[in-house]
């Protein structure tokens, strides 16, 4: 920046602090929120624009999901916006390599401007090394309990009253101060036994459990900012775990595992909508939806309310100890922002009074400054309307801050974790017992947190040898396709050689220009520790070592992928040959039932996951009311007996709850999208000559006949693409998994993909994930090359004499 | 092909409305959801038809200020035209030369081309945005479209190849003996057989640009360049109770076009064709 451009932006910002501007400037604001969220956003942002003219705000959305994924590529690419939307367990990854700066050095430039506004648990979570990355926007305490007065009054409870505490027992001498005693009296069984009301359920698993460990005073790591040591073989912390799964499935006090997901919609909150459970453990963002859900008056109506949730004696002092995680976030200024003043008039709007307001009236976010969270619109007062005074003890909130307990920033904590994590769902299945379950995760995590923590400082990438090297891979590809020649070619050939070329101009131009570089460049990248966002450094062949010798998900999940190739794949191909037979008949309406059969193939991601969630749930699920009946007491064809083998659980399959039944739910929910595979199958039906058929009808063949001698041979070309592509697609298998387990439960679906993603993006080691994908390549490769010799069995017209 | 046989007939008509039932499930679920009320949806098994059945969902996804259907709808037709123009005519090409000339190394060549599809993307992601950042495209449609042009990806290129071989050389021999160079075999005899594949191709492309989520989650940043499936993304926010009622109706309204294209498509399937009489 010239002295003089610098100059103008300082005036800018001390002029536009009274509304007058003299200089244009554009600042790019990248959030997730979504939906209502963003409309607040971007009318915090506008308020913004017209309280500073000449400073214009323009705000991206990316999804939560792929936010971080999406930054990185900007930091990477030198393209990242100004000011970006941040929270606890995201910002230690860019502020520890420099990408987002820290704003302390600011606070001086508005006047009015007191950090000490703040809530301090959220501002000092966004500390790193002493330094403050991230302005808090909104802070959102999970120790909140969301109760229905109605189930409270039919068992004859007192409304709590925020005060009560948590035992291991139910301690009926202390009635509705006691958590567990409450939970006890509010579920219900039938006649059967078969619970039909339950007294609590956590938004998801690890919210209680967290809350469980915390009040017992303890924590996963040792240090929440350089942990060096992970807990979860702790005697409470496996106490914990094993209690909430039994609370589930001994107890039936809370629904188990199978219940939560045969009941919820995204999460269980579903449950506490339906009254099916009293209580509801989760942040207060929940509260918008429960408004439009629950509107006065309308059917589904029941009166609620919010509290605090329990504490738990400590047996050493007597006194109770209240602690539960938290969510929360803010905004950070990235360091390539080029007009900090306005970034920082932009960031203390958006993380401060004038858009919190707004939050805070939408009932969206509980404000990060505590006197704003202590004042209307955020706590219901007299101008506060109707609809907008649930929940009524909105004051809880300020309370539940004072027991607010963080994840661990570390940037390698959210890897790390995984491995514990990916275990939970397995506990509370009751496949593994907690104490086994989280022993056999510590063997692993072990391992990997020792390399992390011995990590050497490597040598700068040595970019001659690559360059190098690059080039022999270069010219080894080009002496391999154009290497010493058997003979010379004849004019007539030459001029062939030539016009082909020509026909081939299109995609050389498009390899050499587009695909092969960042192709070449993964390569150098899987002999190097890369971070996406600071330079290369140099390892030479560690990453594959690594690989082969020390990941602990290496051989897993290339063996769950490969199981899944050898079912998948063999079954989508008859599945899609036979669909595409079927469609190949003249119907009345074909064109109609075509469509039906591919349908699934269209529809969006998102909401066919939601969708097959649904059908594979173990009770009320589609598919298991198909195979048990309406009644849940059939067995179709003998399947449910099958499955129970197969699972080794009594009861309904528990498809996607179950490790051994997860993998085979996902290679069923593919067939749904065999429809692609018919697409091109029928294309090559319809590409057999018709006088094939008649040539065999004169010869008096019968339709097996027909399909031996004709339609098979003459589809082989189309049946040798589907196998070759299908396998290679199935090696590459993410997004169901991504979506529809994420991993689990315990590994079962943790795909190839899926863990060079995570080591990608969540444990930012590209260069570890790029040797991962060039195995794969190899794997792939090697496959291919293997059915390549299916050619010969493959009736090309075109070469037959 | 005289008639099969009335029992062959029921069969597979039972199979037809059958599997047309099974496979219609997802989707007759996501609408039957859409068509719920917040409160309804909160409270009804999926599997229940609406008991009040409302448009407001629809009505909500397609007027929403802050996420405007009709600028997404318009991107995400402009970007799909454009790669399934590309897509056709380059891959048509590419596999032209693989499936009918001669040249210096065309099986490894062939190989080459299939390598592309082995790699895993996530490790080409960024490399690739900022080549792309580079050339000054970032925040424009061109990464979404110029590639479409420039060969049209390997699977493309292969399955034209596959259906290219299995067509008789007779008539682009014949159209040689008459004096037609490649250019005119491929553009004038070998595209008009493809068709049933070219309309496979297209349609996938079309389909696959529609659908992407992960391109133009990159490549654009402004709201008023998002398409569909990126925008109506929005819907599902972190939050644990995501809006399902407009989830679902937004994927209703993303998969209705593409319903409509392949119901009319299909037809190419058949019509397409023109080979009955080769010998």
């Amino acid at each position: 920046m010239r002295p003089s451009v610098r100059f103008a932006c300082c005036l800018a910002s001390v002029v536009a602090l009274c509304s007058v501007a003299t200089a244009d400037v554009t600042l790019r604001l990248v959030v997730w929120d979504g939906d209502d969220g963003l409309g607040v956003v971007r009318q915090a942002a506008k308020e913004f624009e017209a309280a500073h003219p000449g400073i214009h705000v323009r705000l991206e959305n990316v999804p939560y999901g792929q936010y971080a994924t999406k930054l990185l590529a900007q930091v990477a690419a030198g393209a990242s916006p100004d000011v970006a939307m941040m929270e606890p367990k995201m910002y230690q990854g860019f502020a520890r390599r420099g990408a987002c700066v820290s704003l302390d050095g600011f606070f001086g430039q508005t006047p009015d401007f007191r950090i000490d506004d703040y809530y301090k648990p959220i501002v000092d979570v966004h500390r790193f090394e002493g330094k403050l990355y991230v302005l808090p926007r909104d802070i959102a305490p999970i120790g909140l309990i969301y109760y229905n007065k109605r189930l409270f009054k039919e068992a004859g409870l007192a409304y709590p009253d925020g005060t009560w505490t948590w035992d291991w027992k139910p301690r009926p001498e202390l009635k509705e101060k006691d958590f567990t005693w409450v939970i006890q009296q509010l579920s219900k069984r039938d006649a059967k036994g078969k619970p039909v009301q339950w007294g609590f359920v956590p938004a998801w698993t690890r919210a209680f459990a967290d809350t469980v460990v915390y009040s017992q005073g303890l924590r996963y790591v040792d240090d929440p900012v350089h942990p060096t040591r992970w807990n979860w073989t702790d005697p409470g912390i496996v106490k914990a775990y094993q209690w909430i799964a039994d609370l589930g499935m001994k107890e039936q006090w809370i629904p188990s595992s199978t219940e939560i997901s045969n009941v919820l919609m995204s999460s269980s909150d579903k449950l506490f909508l339906e009254q099916k459970a009293a209580m509801f453990q989760c942040g207060i963002w929940a509260v918008p939806a429960f408004r439009k859900a629950l509107k006065p008056g309308s059917k589904e109506w029941f009166d609620w309310d919010i509290t605090l949730a329990p504490g738990h004696i400590d047996p050493r002092t007597g006194k109770a100890v209240r602690a539960a995680p938290t969510g929360g976030s803010g905004y950070a200024m990235m360091s390539s922002c080029r007009h900090q003043k306005e970034a920082w008039l932009l960031t203390t709007w958006m993380a401060g009074p004038p858009a919190m307001r707004l939050m805070a009236k939408a009932g969206l976010a509980q404000p990060a400054i505590k006197r704003l969270a202590l004042e209307e619109p955020w706590v219901p007062g007299p101008s506060t309307p109707e609809d907008q005074r649930y929940p009524p003890s909105r004051k809880f909130t300020d309370e539940a801050v004072a027991s607010v307990v963080f994840d661990p920033t570390a940037d390698y904590y959210l890897e790390l974790n995984t491995y514990y994590e990916s275990k939970v769902d397995s506990v509370m299945a009751g496949t593994l017992t907690a104490e086994r379950a989280f022993s056999l995760a510590d063997n692993d995590a072990k391992i990997r947190l020792r390399q992390i923590l011995n990590q050497q400082s490597l040598p700068p990438f040595n970019w001659p040898f690559a360059a190098i090297g690059g080039t022999a891979v270069v010219a080894g590809v080009l002496l391999w396709l154009y290497g010493p020649r058997q003979r010379k070619l004849s004019l007539a050939e030459r001029k062939e050689n030539r016009a082909a070329y020509g026909f081939l101009l299109p995609w050389i131009i498009g390899a050499l220009a587009l695909t092969l570089g960042p192709m070449i460049l993964s390569l150098f990248m899987s002999l190097a520790d890369w971070d996406i966002m600071t330079p290369a450094h140099w390892r030479g062949v560690g990453n594959y070592t690594e690989a082969f010798s020390q990941d602990p998900r290496f051989w897993g999940s290339l063996r769950v992928t490969a199981l899944y190739t050898v079912f998948a794949v063999p079954l989508g191909l008859v599945v899609s040959l036979a669909m595409a037979l079927l469609l190949n008949t003249k119907v009345k309406g074909i064109a109609l039932y075509r469509t039906c059969f591919y349908l699934p193939a269209l529809a969006s991601t998102v909401a066919t996951s939601l969708v097959f969630k649904k059908l594979f749930q173990a009770e009320g699920g589609l598919i298991n009311s198909v195979i048990y009946g309406g009644d849940g007491h059939g067995d179709l064809f003998g399947i449910g007996w099958l499955l129970e083998k197969i699972a080794g659980a009594p009861g309904p399959a528990n498809w996607l709850g179950n490790e051994r039944l997860a993998l085979p739910a996902l290679v069923l929910m593919s067939l749904w999208g065999a429809g692609s595979g018919m697409v091109i199958l029928l294309a090559g039906l319809q590409g057999i000559p018709q006088f094939y058929y008649e040539a065999a009808t004169l010869d008096g063949a019968g339709p097996w006949q027909k399909f031996k001698a004709v339609t098979f041979p003459l589809l082989t070309p189309s049946l040798f693409f589907t196998l070759v592509t299908g396998v290679i697609a199935s090696f590459q298998i993410f997004t169901q998994a991504f979506v529809m387990t994420s991993g689990g439960p315990n590994d079962s679906t943790r795909f190839f993909i899926l863990h060079l993603y995570n080591q990608a993006f969540e444990a930012l080691r590209m260069g570890y994930s790029s040797a991962l994908a060039w195995i794969l390549f190899a794997v792939i490769l090697v496959f291919t090359a293997l059915q390549w010799r299916l050619n010969r069995y493959v009736h090309y017209e075109a070469e037959a004499k | 092909m005289r008639p099969p046989a009335l029992a062959t007939r029921a069969l597979a008509l039972l199979l037809l409305v059958g599997g047309s039932i099974v496979f219609l499930i997802p989707f007759l679920a996501s609408l039957s959801m859409a068509l719920k009320s917040p409160g309804e949806l909160a409270t009804t098994s999926p599997w229940q038809a609406p008991i009040q059945p409302t448009t407001d969902n629809f009505r909500t996804v397609l007027t929403n200020e802050n996420i405007s259907f009709l600028t997404m709808f318009k991107n995400v037709l402009l970007i799909a035209s454009l790669s399934t123009v590309g897509v056709v005519f380059s891959s048509s090409m590419v596999a032209y030369a693989f499936a009918r000339m001669k040249f210096v190394a065309r099986d490894k060549l062939f190989l080459l081309v299939l390598s592309t599809m082995m790699l895993p993307g996530v490790v080409t992601m960024i490399p690739t945005y900022v080549l792309y950042k580079e050339l000054h495209w970032v925040n424009t449609f061109l990464p979404l479209t110029v590639p479409a042009f420039l060969g049209g990806g390997a699977f493309n290129i292969f399955l034209l190849r596959q259906f290219m071989m299995g067509i008789p050389r007779d008539l682009d021999e014949a159209a040689k003996i008459d004096g037609a160079g490649h250019w005119t075999v491929y553009w004038r005899v070998l595209l008009p057989l493809c068709g049933p594949a070219l309309a496979t191709v297209g349609l996938f492309t079309f389909i696959g640009a529609w659908r992407d989520f992960m391109g133009p989650l990159l490549y654009l940043n402004d709201p008023a360049k998002q398409t569909l499936e990126l925008g109506l993304n929005t819907y599902n926010s972190m939050q644990t109770t995501s809006p399902w009622h407009l989830i679902m109706a937004a994927s209703v309204l993303v998969t209705l076009p593409l319903m409509v294209i392949f119901f009319i498509g299909q037809r190419f399937f058949i019509k397409g064709i023109a080979m009955t009489g080769i010998k």
